[in-house]
């Protein structure tokens, strides 16, 4: 006993060493847990105070630009406005007592604004926090769409606060479609720059360019149909039937300021009707 | 012996604000964030016992893992990096050895000492931590690459601050 406790004195820093590198490591493993223990709430209810005087002044020495993209989405949305209008009258002259369809008076899909309070771009598994929480309608597995296109989805929602998981983190998977031909793919992330993204599954018989848009499909029961997620950088032929795109991600991920959490009156009716088949 | 202590909190203080509120949101070019907590790690007198600087670098790691998010990997890297520190410091040491109650800082041993000494030990903590953080051998150089590229900026950070904290 004494020989193993004067052991353990003389070789102490090894033992200590090692010691915290299991706790270290258990918190790795454990990770899923580690958020909803109380020590780290608390911690994290307060750094995200600090975290909301931190984006204040990041917002405010990137307001030009942030102007500049609300600015170019507000022309965007007049011109919708504009292109529909005459439409609408016309309908209006034609059909005075035509009833409006219940699509028109209460849309599928309704847009929820909210700011970005915390954001990463350089780690493997990037996430990015939101202002808003169930308090504001906020839910999880609601998607996020920035002015550009897609973003991410709700991984986790507070009262005020909610969690998304970004394109940019390798375990995100989307489907999503080439513009110009309908057809479809598997979109992830390779972990190696923030701004590409790899699409794959699509077939070698379809013909792609360079520049080609590419959005999401109405598969997932996530996004809406025809959001744009990015353009084809680069493609090439691997070895498989498929190709391998290389994206530019529409988003830019790290100016992401104001977003718009989607969500989608007809979701839950969706997966009911669905189960059991898919 | 108090004063010591006093003057290590405060400084582990400013450099742990210092992390979070501002390097945490530069993220230079979206590739490397550079760490510069790491200095705390490194000031530590050369005399301090091997596990209480073990202890006090794995705790700077924790709190900048609540800080970032990332459960243990600042923790785990930290460590190993305190770990390693006093065999690097004795493969350094000078002729006649460490002065009784030195610190490993630049004002003492001069630059190109704490440079060297700096990078051994930042190039550890960040091996570490971005294998940690990855954690599978699929995209070796990427990995590697990605480390290296973080610890040149760090040490040029840490550098910096250093230089400033003491001078020459």
């Amino acid at each position: 006993m004494r020989n193993l406790l004067q052991f353990l004195a003389r070789h102490n820093r090894i033992f200590v060493f090692i010691l915290l590198e299991i706790v270290a490591f258990y918190l790795i493993f454990s990770s899923n847990n580690y958020h909803n223990t109380r020590l780290v709430k608390s911690v994290r209810r307060s750094t995200l105070a600090w975290e909301s005087i931190i984006s204040d002044v990041r917002n405010y020495l990137m307001i030009r630009k942030l102007n500049a993209d609300l600015h170019a989405e507000n022309t965007l949305l007049r011109n919708y406005i504009a292109a529909l209008k005459p439409a609408t009258d016309s309908t209006d002259l034609l059909f005075p007592s035509v009833e409006k369809s219940d699509s028109l008076s209460d849309p599928r899909y309704e847009f929820l604004r909210a700011e970005v309070v915390n954001n990463s771009v350089v780690r493997q598994r990037n996430f990015f926090t939101l202002d808003a929480g169930t308090n504001q309608g906020v839910d999880t597995n609601m998607a996020v769409v920035s002015p550009w296109g897609v973003a991410g989805i709700i991984v986790a929602a507070g009262e005020n606060f909610s969690v998304a998981m970004p394109v940019i983190n390798v375990d995100f998977r989307l489907s999503a479609k080439v513009k110009t031909n309908d057809f479809y793919g598997s979109l992830s992330w390779d972990g190696a720059d923030y701004r590409y993204a790899v699409l794959n599954e699509i077939p070698q018989h379809v013909e792609i360019n360079a520049g080609d848009t590419v959005v999401t499909t109405g598969y997932s029961a996530f996004f809406p149909e025809g959001i744009p997620v990015g353009t084809i950088a680069d493609f090439k032929k691997s070895g498989s039937d498929f190709y391998h795109i290389k994206l530019r991600l529409a988003t830019d991920f790290r100016r992401l300021v104001h977003v718009y959490v989607i969500r989608d009156r007809l979701r839950k009716e969706q997966l009911e009707t669905e189960k059991g088949f898919l | 012996m108090i004063n010591r202590i006093f003057r290590y909190s405060a400084i582990y203080i400013l450099l742990i604000l210092f992390q979070v509120l501002i390097l945490n949101n530069i993220q230079l070019s979206g590739y490397a964030n550079p760490y510069a907590y790491i200095l705390f790690i490194l000031i530590l007198p050369v005399e301090t016992a091997g596990w209480l600087l073990i202890v006090l670098a794995f705790l700077a790691g924790l709190v900048v893992d609540l800080f970032m998010g990332s459960p243990g990997m600042h923790a785990s890297a930290s460590a190993a990096a305190a770990f390693a520190r006093p065999l690097v410091l004795r493969s350094m040491a000078p002729r006649d050895g460490y002065e009784p109650d030195a610190e490993p800082a630049m004002a003492q041993y001069g630059f190109r000492w704490f440079a060297i000494y700096t990078l051994i030990i930042v190039a550890l903590h960040h091996v570490v931590l971005f294998w940690v953080e990855v954690m599978n051998l699929a995209d070796f150089m990427g990995i590697m690459l990605r480390a290296a590229i973080s610890t040149l900026f760090s040490v040029i950070m840490i550098l910096m601050i250093e230089y400033f904290r003491k001078g020459r």
